[in-house]
């Protein structure tokens, strides 16, 4: 159990060593936080280009994260030989290309959760409609914007400091420090309200527009005004990474880097334009396998699902995690197959 | 040449039988045969030396022994298992030919992650770790990330990667390449000692003196072949040939003994003036700069409890 620990962690640290993960990172969460900025238009909800931009970049770049660090895994290791070294140990070969997914997992995680973050504060960040007896009108909240924006150039300062005073890894101190500091931002968030009046806000305003009056009455320190929806959404996104990832681990058994990546790049496209491609075909056999055989990216992207208040409800969340998982294991079992007479050195 | 004299094959650390290693390329066809048909047994407690020519297949098969490429035919027993048994590489430790290292981790984080493959207690790992940068010298380097360290430096922490677990059996391919006249003078050290203490040793070297130094016994292959087996004094002594070492002796007595000598035997006979090895001229050198130090053996791999 140790040994698979040591594999992940190692990969992981590799991965957001890699130049690529820290500036995909950085730039998934700048361009969510720039959405309500430029917004020049709004549609028929508040704040919803900014949750659907937000969760787009984390499929888009978390897909590139997860298929780049996946795809580069095995096959990097065993170009460097380092893989060798590993098997020379006692690891057992399905151990490794499991661990070596894991450590996959975990870049996908952190990710997910950094620009989970971003994408609620943006929600949150972006015009929304406040009625209250001193207010009434369309009202943004700059000050989280900052806060989260400044974040990123603080995450960058502490990673260039740490390397400078205490030879710290760069890619991985920027990495860490752009997860903190959205998780910190969208935390303190909770300590004022939309106009930036911290709480306790006395008087009309005391409380937001959801709140009765009786419990207005009571002083408030903390209210995050956020779209907890948005969770369950960004959890089946996370899922379908998840997948990707296996597909990458498990192909990189056999396969160089750029094939992983022109592979799983024509396995999302199909999976994506599978059903309009072999719709009404006459193949109806052919179209069965290519679903049967390819993940469904569709089960994973409930944007519409959560627009004018709508949810996902925590059945279909387990649901589409017990398939990601199914879908996992097959791909990695494949891969332990393919992995297994390959020769390492 | 044969390995018939082994009375009980069970207790060889290992016993190849027929070995051919033929790697194919992408559509499958056959592009090199590496090894051709290699019948090697090494016996418990002896430094086997494994020798070739550039290319002979020495890495090949020491990278089957360990699993890490699969045999085309033949058998390999390490320790008793098959290759890729979990349970024998608890006992073995495996130098690469070259040290493939993670560039960003530092050597003692290096030295935990193997530590951390082994399953190792944390206490142990680290206490062990500590132990075994001492003994490759590399205290002052310990922090620092291996990506920028000299082939020697990397090489040091190869060395003391396959160390980690008290090996039974150590598999060192070419463990002095890269390494300095101390380093490499250290390493036969370590070599003898572990051997003192019951560890098989199988090592490659193009170090032809420091395979004579530390082998018991060598095979020599060629193109996937063996050539020659058999003991150090076995291969190289020849039974015919006495050679005197004098100090102190004048040219005219010299010349006086050897044709004395040559009258006796029949025919002309060679005198030589032997000089230092340049190994021992670099050794006392850097001595006198107080450069070198007493190799010690890292403690835990001292004690008869592994
Ligand atoms: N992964 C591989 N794919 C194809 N051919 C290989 C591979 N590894 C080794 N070979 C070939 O097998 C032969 C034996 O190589 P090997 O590395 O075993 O030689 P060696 O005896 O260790 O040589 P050296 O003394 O240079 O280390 C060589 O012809 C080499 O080109
Ligand atoms: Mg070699």
């Amino acid at each position: 159990m140790r040994a698979v620990w040591a594999i992940a962690r190692t990969t992981f640290i590799e991965a957001i060593q890699q130049p690529v993960a820290f500036l995909m990172y950085l730039f998934s969460v700048a361009l969510t936080l720039l959405v309500p900025v430029f917004q020049f238009h709004r549609f028929s909800e508040d704040g919803r280009l900014a949750r659907d931009s937000g969760l787009s970049c984390m499929l888009v770049f978390g897909m590139a994260l997860a298929v780049c660090t996946a795809g580069r895994s095995v096959s990097k290791e065993i170009a460097d030989g380092t893989a060798a070294s590993v098997l020379g140990k006692p690891v057992p070969r399905p151990v490794f290309v499991c661990s070596k997914w894991l450590g996959c997992a975990l870049v996908t995680a952190m990710f997910c959760l950094g620009q989970l973050a971003a994408l609620m504060i943006a929600e949150r960040a972006s015009a929304h409609y406040v009625l209250r007896e001193d207010f009434n009108g369309y009202a943004t909240d700059p000050i989280s914007l900052i806060l989260a924006l400044g974040g990123l150039g603080l995450a960058l300062l502490a990673g260039a400091a740490r390397h400078f005073f205490g030879r710290h890894r760069f890619g991985a101190s920027v990495f860490f420090g752009v997860l903190y500091s959205q998780v910190a931002v969208l935390l303190f968030s909770g300590f004022y309200n939309r106009l930036g009046q911290f709480y306790p806000v006395h008087g009309e305003a005391a409380c937001c527009e959801h709140h009765a009056a009786g419990e207005a009455a009571h002083a408030l320190f903390y209210h995050p005004e956020l779209n907890l929806r948005v969770i369950p959404a960004a959890l089946l996104v996370f899922f379908g990474l998840l997948v990707f990832a296996a597909l990458g681990t498990a192909l990189s058994t056999r396969m160089r880097t750029g094939t992983v990546l022109a592979v799983c790049a024509g396995v999302l496209f199909t999976g994506l334009a599978g059903d309009t491609l072999f719709n009404g075909s006459s193949l109806l056999s052919f179209r069965g396998a290519v679903s049967g055989v390819l993940p469904d990216l569709q089960n994973f992207w409930l944007c519409d699902a959560i627009a004018h208040g709508g949810r996902i409800s925590p059945g279909y969340v387990w649901l589409a995690g017990g398939y990601a998982l199914t879908v996992c294991t097959v791909f990695l079992l494949a891969g332990c197959m393919a992995f297994q007479n390959r020769d390492v050195g | 040449m044969s390995n018939n004299d082994v009375s009980d094959l069970s207790q060889c650390p290992i016993v190849i039988r027929g070995l051919r290693k033929t790697f194919l390329d992408f559509w499958r066809r056959p592009t090199v045969e590496a090894v051709k048909g290699l019948d090697l047994t090494v016996r418990r407690g002896e430094v086997y030396g494994f020798l070739g020519p550039n290319g002979s297949g020495k890495s090949t098969t020491i990278k089957m022994i360990l699993g890490l490429l699969r045999p085309t035919a033949g058998t390999i027993r390490v320790l008793g298992e098959a290759p890729d048994s979990v349970k024998a590489k608890r006992k073995i430790g495996y130098l690469p030919e070259i040290s493939h290292l993670h560039p960003f981790l530092t050597p003692r984080e290096t030295l935990m992650y193997y530590a951390d493959l082994f399953g190792m207690p944390k206490r142990e790992a680290k206490r062990r770790v500590a132990e075994l940068i001492d003994m490759v010298d590399l205290a002052a380097a310990a922090d620092r990330a291996v990506g920028g360290f000299s082939k020697g430096m990397a090489r040091r922490v190869g060395v003391a990667q396959a160390l980690i677990n008290a090996p039974e059996l150590l598999i060192l391919d070419e463990p002095t390449s890269g390494l300095d006249p101390i380093g490499t003078r250290e390493v036969k050290d370590l070599v003898r000692m572990l051997a003192q203490g019951g560890v098989t040793v199988l090592m490659t070297s193009h170090l032809l003196a420091d395979v004579e130094d530390v082998c018991d016994r060598v095979a020599i292959v060629s193109h996937g072949v063996l050539q020659a087996e058999g003991t150090i004094g076995e291969l190289l002594r020849q039974p015919d040939v006495v050679r005197f070492g004098v100090e102190g002796l004048d040219d005219e007595s010299a010349a006086k003994l050897r044709e004395m000598i040559e009258r006796h035997v029949g025919h002309p006979v060679a005198q030589d003036y032997p000089a230092i090895s340049l190994e021992a001229f670099f050794l006392q050198v850097v001595a006198k700069e107080g450069k070198t130090r007493e190799f010690k053996l890292a403690p835990y791999l001292e004690r008869s409890d592994k």
